[in-house]
């Protein structure tokens, strides 16, 4: 149990120090994003400022940023974690529209997006590198290797840019822009669905085939590693059939050193929504970011950084969770004695 | 302890005769240069590996030197291999290809460097020495390093890159990889985790050498390989996330020559649209593809340079006897 | 155990033989020339017996295991016949089966049982799957299956719900050990190859575990092949012996009739080169020379090399085997002068006199200040689980005190996990101590190390008097650096006198002194380039170098092959002479603690569960000992005299209890056989009686204590015994 409980308050300590950090970033920072907005508005009003003009910039940033400079430093860092913690993210100064709502519709539409591609870049690239690690020296595995480096070598959006170019713009097969079919109402009907679909497939691509050869590098490595372990051995000579070793045996004890590998590529392919969405046009969260980039929209854009920090944080902590699941060693913990 | 009769015992032995320090430096320099080159070039890898980065090296280096800065001509958007004065042909504002790539290598060579030295240096140190410490340094220090791993790396970079807007390479290299030495010093964590086990640690501990000392002559070379692949990567993912981002135009793009600019110009100036202007697009993407595959080529071949048995054999100051043993042994 | 020998026959001619291997070679194809790792091996096996192999690593008996079970693993070939004979008259040649076929005849015709238990578990299944999976797997009742998985548990000794319910780490090594015969037995095989069952365990659970091998065999009625390295161990099991050499085997024959005649002088030489706890210690000889390599195998008689014996006839001809009687053949062509040529080591009586020390005695006044010191020294580990658990203090050292001198050779005994090693790096100051003081020379170390009250002897001259040699001698030497530059740095650290050339001299001096010549070669080779043995004199001279006042060894030679044990031993002692060191030399084996004791005139430690329970000079230990916990180990220390006395377990029960939860009272008083309800409640301190080395720690040597008055405990008392976690 205590080895959740762990997780639990490294999850939560993690959150606080986003929260934290975002905060140093726009107040203290010099030329930081409140001391750029002020400026802004200064600029903006034209002639000479009142004491009352003053304090009517103030409280502007304060609505947009959830800060207001006028407080003492702690109590401004409270008023800022208990308002991010509520869910109020400030005022986006280009949508002028609460930052919170803004995101909370383009959410789910990352979390697919993306949730897919990790999915079927694990799902098979795992499958690739165990096909790989049984066929072991033939051609098919020193092909497939190769290929594999190859594609590690690749970045997601030179092959992004590819398929736009020729599958979309050249062949006209797949549409470059949006994350739905036009005319369609969201909903379980099926244009809709079949629509989203067919957005999806360039931009999931992308990152599957770059994405996957990595893993099925590793995945590779590992399951040749296990099988030459004893209890391999003690299995086939006990007579289980091969795909309960395949599976149960060398599947399952191959996995479990890939789960670092997720995480680590957790909170690489969300941040690498922020590129991929922006050249397939999806509207997510990472389009969201990219285009207050543009605008200059900072509270937006820290919205988006703090919501998209949030979900990956969400995602290794389900997995953190189920690798407990998976290996039973994992909550004797250990510690290391101290030199 | 007293050996005061007869003869010397070994401990009291002295040389009769200086050895030659030139002997000495030559045996040096076999071992830990030649052999590993020897090793390197052995193996098509590696070979393909250090030719692709010499070649970049040169590119960056003397090309530079060689060439124009490349300039606008009233020749748009030529194609490539068409014009003997144009090999690449030209872009939309008729400035050569080829100049903007090679223009481009010293700003993308200074990046990769900057920011996997950086990388490196960070994981190396708090990996290693939270490994060897172990106990509560290492708890804390791993605490931070999760956390750090859970902030997902671009946008985070493209916060600061907003807010600081960074222009020198090395710098932006820096800023561009920021976070990613904590995934990489937990890796090393664990690898130290299962060198100090060996007992030569414990030896040299018990022998009073300092941590520092300990930690540079007896785990780090243990680490080697290792640290060599994540050098390597560390610097791919440089490459891949400065393109990326000078790609978008996230990073201040003005008075910047790279790869990822030049993709930004063509990519802004519809570059996509048609086939004649693809190559203006594409070529940079190849210069990325090469130069990421020629990393990871070196970075795999240079996992033998560190391995002794092989360094053995490829060191001739090593004796006869010596080699034939490890013929045997193999 | 003779007994059991009648219904046999002869060596060669069996009369219902289970096995039936006919000219069977394994060859891998390397880089440069075949290997054979088996050479034309022909042997029969007798239905129902214990037939024991035993050969050196690298012999090739694992590879012998591996083809009765068509088991060897690609790319090595197996070539020849392997006939197995069914109890009902059939015969199939083992290495023609189809995959599926094969799949069927193992585990249910023959199973296996490998050295490395610790890893022979999925590590992500409960043991329960591992047993229902393979009774699945064959199509058997899992119902009955598993009735018979808890009758061969419980046989095992072992908790057997407890054990099924456990995932594979949470077990100790013995207990997988014995789980994994169980698993080998689950489907009743005719036959279970064991490959080293017990060569990663302690000496009392290997005696354990080697009788109930015995009683199982006699209970379930099976064939068993036992392969070692460890000759004593046959000894009291096998019916039969085959000694294995380069890949084949050079002699054969009942146990008896190899341990009395032996006839190949291999064997001869392995059996006068074996540790041995009552045998004169001047009379154990190493093997010269060192074993083939599987490439280059010496014409003829693969032994000549290293045969004192050998003639041009042997360098010639292979010879086959020669019968020295019905029950009997060996691989030698003279065989019958090997008696003179080759004498055996005497297998002395128990209770003759102890020899005098071959090295300088110490004398162990009271007047002389000890070299080390520890007082009341203690070591608790806290192994805590997070933040809300509560601690668990594992009490690896209790309070144990013990004075070291100059030049002493004390051996510290025990199984693994009685905080022996940690007690070993206590005292050199590795480990710092959480109660107690640790001296050295009457300056505390760790005073000299944190600058509290007057420093007399600097920690940086502390550091240097107190070094280790480590039981692996593959981990010892940094495996990316030269021997040179291994040694260089203690050198360079503590002897900056010294200019390049000097530390040379001083390197190459060295190795020619033990023995690694010539020495300019071995300076220049990586670790990878010597051997176990080699690499084992490395870390000597680099402990040697820093001028140490004492020397932990931690089970240094453990690691090494038995032939060579003796030969490393002798020379740690020729290089005390030398250099004046004192040795604390940590063994879980009494052999070899003796050997080394005995002949420096050192002493014995025996540790149990964090104490030292008795400590004293070998004679006091080895024939005379008190505590009934080292009376067992003297008992489960194997023994060539094969005169098997046939007893009991001394023992009530053969797992260590787990040391975060010792037991109350005296610590053994869960597993001793004298234990009366005394030794629950109360705690025995250790003793000497009278100015005497002989120190005890048991209530049993106070005349007249309560303990005599108390009754005894009962055997079925309920059980406190938890799977230790690993």
């Amino acid at each position: 149990m205590n080895w959740y409980i762990r997780r639990t308050l490294q999850a939560l300590l993690t959150v606080y120090g986003v929260i934290t950090f975002t905060f140093v970033l726009i107040r203290i920072m010099p030329g930081g994003p409140m001391e750029s907005m002020r400026a802004q508005l200064i600029q903006q009003h034209q002639g000479s400022l009142t004491t009352e003009d003053m304090e009517r910039i103030n409280r502007i940033v304060e609505t947009r940023v959830n800060i207001d400079p006028d407080q003492p430093l702690y109590t401004q860092y409270v008023d800022y974690v208990s308002s991010v913690l509520t869910g109020d993210l400030g005022q986006s100064t280009w949508h002028q529209a609460p930052v919170m709502d803004l995101l909370i519709e383009r959410l789910p539409w990352t979390i697919f997006l993306m949730g897919s591609s990790i999915t079927l870049s694990f799902a098979l690239g795992i499958t690739l590198g165990a096909i790989m690690a049984y066929k072991e020296g033939t051609i098919l595995d020193v092909g497939l290797s190769s290929y594999s480096t190859f594609m590690t070598s690749v970045p997601y959006y030179v092959v992004a840019v590819l398929l736009v170019y020729f599958l979309g713009y050249q062949w006209d097969y797949f549409p470059i822009q949006g994350r739905m079919a036009p005319q369609t109402t969201p909903g379980l009907n099926y244009p809709f669905l079949a629509g989203v679909a067919y957005h999806l497939v360039l931009p999931v691509i992308s990152v599957v085939i770059t994405g996957m050869g990595g893993r099925a590098l590793a995945m590779r490595g590992n399951s040749v590693r296990v099988m030459g372990d004893d209890f391999i051995r003690v299995a086939r000579l006990r007579g289980l059939k091969p795909r309960t070793i395949a599976i149960q045996y060398v599947g399952r004890n191959a996995l479990l050193p890939m789960y670092t590998n997720l995480m680590l590529a957790v909170g690489f392919m969300f941040g690498g929504a922020i590129i991929l969405e922006e050249i397939f046009g999806y509207r997510g969260l990472g389009q969201l970011m990219y285009s207050s980039i543009g605008n200059r929209d900072l509270p937006l854009m820290m919205g988006c950084f703090l919501l998209i920090t949030m979900t990956v944080v969400i995602a290794l902590f389900i997995a953190d969770l189920t690798y407990g699941k998976l290996d039973p060693r994992v909550q004797s913990g250990e510690r290391h004695e101290s030199f | 302890m007293s050996h005061s009769d007869g003869e010397p015992t070994p401990f009291e032995r002295v040389a009769e005769r200086e050895t030659s320090r030139t002997d000495y430096y030559r045996e040096i320099l076999d071992r830990n240069v030649v052999a590993p080159l020897r090793i390197l070039i052995s193996d098509t890898r590696g070979l393909f590996g250090i030719g692709s980065i010499l070649f970049f090296v040169f590119l960056g280096t003397v090309g530079v030197w060689l060439t124009n800065q490349p300039e606008s001509t009233q020749y748009i958007l030529l194609p490539p291999f068409q014009d003997a004065a144009h090999p690449l042909g030209t872009g939309r504002y008729g400035n050569d290809v080829l100049l903007q790539l090679i223009h481009s290598t010293p700003f993308m060579l200074q990046m990769i460097a900057g920011g996997a030295v950086y990388n490196i240096t960070m994981a190396v140190i708090v990996g290693t020495f939270a490994g060897y410490k172990g106990g509560r340094i290492d708890e804390f220090l791993m605490t931070i390093v999760d956390m750090i791993i859970a902030v997902p790396a671009l946008p985070l970079v493209i916060v600061l890159a907003v807010i600081f807007e960074p222009t020198n390479p090395i710098v932006v290299g820096i800023v561009i990889t920021l976070p990613s030495w904590a995934g990489l010093s937990r890796a090393l964590r664990s690898e130290v985790l299962s060198v100090r086990t060996h007992s030569y640690i414990e030896a040299s501990r018990t022998m009073g050498l300092p941590t520092a000392s300990i930690l540079r002559h007896e785990i780090i070379p243990n680490l080697m390989p290792y640290i060599m692949i994540n050098f390597v990567n560390a610097a791919r993912r440089v490459i891949f996330a400065s393109v990326g981002l000078y790609f978008l135009g996230v990073l201040p793009t003005s008075g910047i020559m790279n790869w990822g600019v030049i993709m930004n110009t063509a990519y802004e100036t519809g570059s996509l649209y048609t086939l004649d202007t693809a190559h203006w697009i594409i070529l940079p993407m190849i210069m990325v593809v090469w130069l990421s595959y020629g990393l990871i080529m070196f970075g795999q071949a240079a996992d033998k340079v560190y391995n002794p048995r092989l360094r053995a054999r490829h060191a001739t100051t090593m004796t006869q006897e010596t080699a034939r043993t490890e013929e045997a042994e193999s | 155990m003779k007994e059991r020998l009648h219904d046999k026959s002869n060596a060669q001619q069996t009369q219902d033989p289970i096995y039936q291997v006919r000219n069977v070679s394994v060859a891998f194809d390397m880089d440069r020339g075949t290997s054979r790792v088996l050479d034309d091996i022909d042997l029969d096996i007798e239905r129902g017996e214990i037939l024991g192999v035993v050969g050196e690593s690298g012999s090739g008996k694992s590879m012998f295991a591996d083809s009765l079970l068509n088991a060897v693993v690609s790319p090595g070939q197996l070539g020849g016949e392997v006939i197995y004979n069914t109890e009902d008259g059939q015969s199939v040649d083992v290495t023609e089966l189809t995959d599926e076929e094969l799949r069927k005849f193992r585990w249910q015709e023959a199973s296996m049982v490998f050295q490395g238990a610790q890893d022979s578990f999925n590590p992500t299944r409960k043991i329960r799957t591992h047993f229902v999976e393979t009774l699945d797997a064959h199509d058997a009742d899992i119902e009955d299956g598993m009735d018979r998985a808890r009758e061969l548990l419980s046989d095992l000794y072992l908790e057997p719900d407890q054990v099924l319910n456990s995932y594979p780490h949470e077990l100790s090594g013995g207990m997988k050990q014995r789980t994994l015969i169980a698993l080998s037995m689950l489907l009743d095989p005719e036959v279970i190859v064991m490959d080293e069952p017990t060569a990663a365990l302690d000496l009392l659970m290997q005696q354990s575990i080697v009788r109930l091998i015995r009683e199982i065999k006699g209970k379930y009625d099976v064939t068993i092949i036992f392969i070692t390295h460890d000759l004593p161990l046959l000894a009291e099991l096998a019916d039969r012996l085959a000694v294995m050499y380069a890949f084949e085997f050079v002699e054969i024959g009942l146990t008896d009739g190899i341990l009395e005649e032996p006839s190949h002088p291999y064997t001869r030489a392995l059996l006068n080169s074996t540790p041995n706890i009552f045998a004169p210690v001047e009379d154990m000889t190493a093997i010269e020379g060192s074993a083939p390599d599987p490439v280059n195998v010496p014409t003829g008689c693969s032994y000549h090399p290293r045969c004192p014996m050998a003639t041009d006839a042997c360098v010639e001809s292979d010879p086959g085997y020669y019968e020295t009687n019905a029950n009997h053949g060996v691989k030698c062509h003279y065989w019958e002068d090997v008696d003179n040529a080759i004498p055996l080591q005497v297998t002395a009586d128990e209770t003759r006199q102890v020899d005098v020390p071959a090295y300088g005695p110490v004398a162990m006044g009271t007047d002389r200040t000890p070299v080390l010191t520890l007082d009341d020294a203690e070591v608790h580990f806290e192994s805590s689980q997070g933040l809300f658990a509560e601690p668990d203090a594992v009490r690896a050292v209790d309070g144990i005190s013990l004075d070291i001198y100059e030049n002493e050779v004390i051996a510290l005994i025990g199984e693994s996990g009685c905080g022996k090693t940690t007690l070993g790096k206590t005292a050199i100051g590795l480990q710092r101590p959480t109660g107690g003081s640790v001296s050295f020379r009457g300056q505390d170390i760790w005073d000299a190390k944190d600058g509290h009250g007057d420093v007399e002897i600097p920690h940086e001259a502390i550091r240097q008097s107190l070094q280790i040699i480590h039981q692996d001698p593959g981990s010892a030497i940094n495996p990316n650096r030269t021997v040179r530059h291994t040694l260089e740095l203690p050198l360079k650290h503590y002897n900056d006198e010294l200019d390049m050339g000097d530390r040379q001299a001083r390197i190459l001096g060295m190795l020619e002194t033990v023995g690694m010549t010539p020495p300019e070669d071995y300076a220049d080779r990586y670790p990878h380039q010597l051997s176990g043995g080699e690499k084992q004199r490395v870390t000597l001279i680099r402990a040697l170098l820093m001028e140490p006042d004492l020397i932990l060894a931690d089970e240094a030679i453990s690691a090494l092959d038995v032939s060579l044990r003796v030969e490393m031993m002798d020379l740690m002692l020729d290089l005390q002479e030398i250099f004046d060191t004192a040795f604390l030399f940590i063994s879980h084996d009494f052999s070899n603690a003796r050997y080394i004791t005995e002949k420096s005139g050192g002493r014995i430690g025996v540790m149990y569960l964090g104490e030292i329970v008795e400590i004293g000079t070998v004679d006091e230990i080895i024939n005379n000992p008190k505590h009934p916990y080292t009376k067992s180990l003297v008992w489960a220390t194997p023994d060539l005299d094969e005169t098997g006395e046939n007893e009991d377990v001394p023992l009530r029960k053969i797992d260590i209890p787990d040391a975060r939860n010792p037991p109350s009272g005296c610590r053994f008083h869960t597993r001793c056989p004298e234990a009366r309800e005394t030794c629950a409640r109360k705690k025995p301190v250790l003793v000497g009686d009278g100015g005497n080395t002989h120190e005890v720690s048991c209530f049993r040597d106070v005349p007249n204590h309560e303990y005599w008055d108390s009754p005894e405990l009962m055997n079925d008392e309920p059980s406190d015994e938890t799977p230790t976690e690993k």
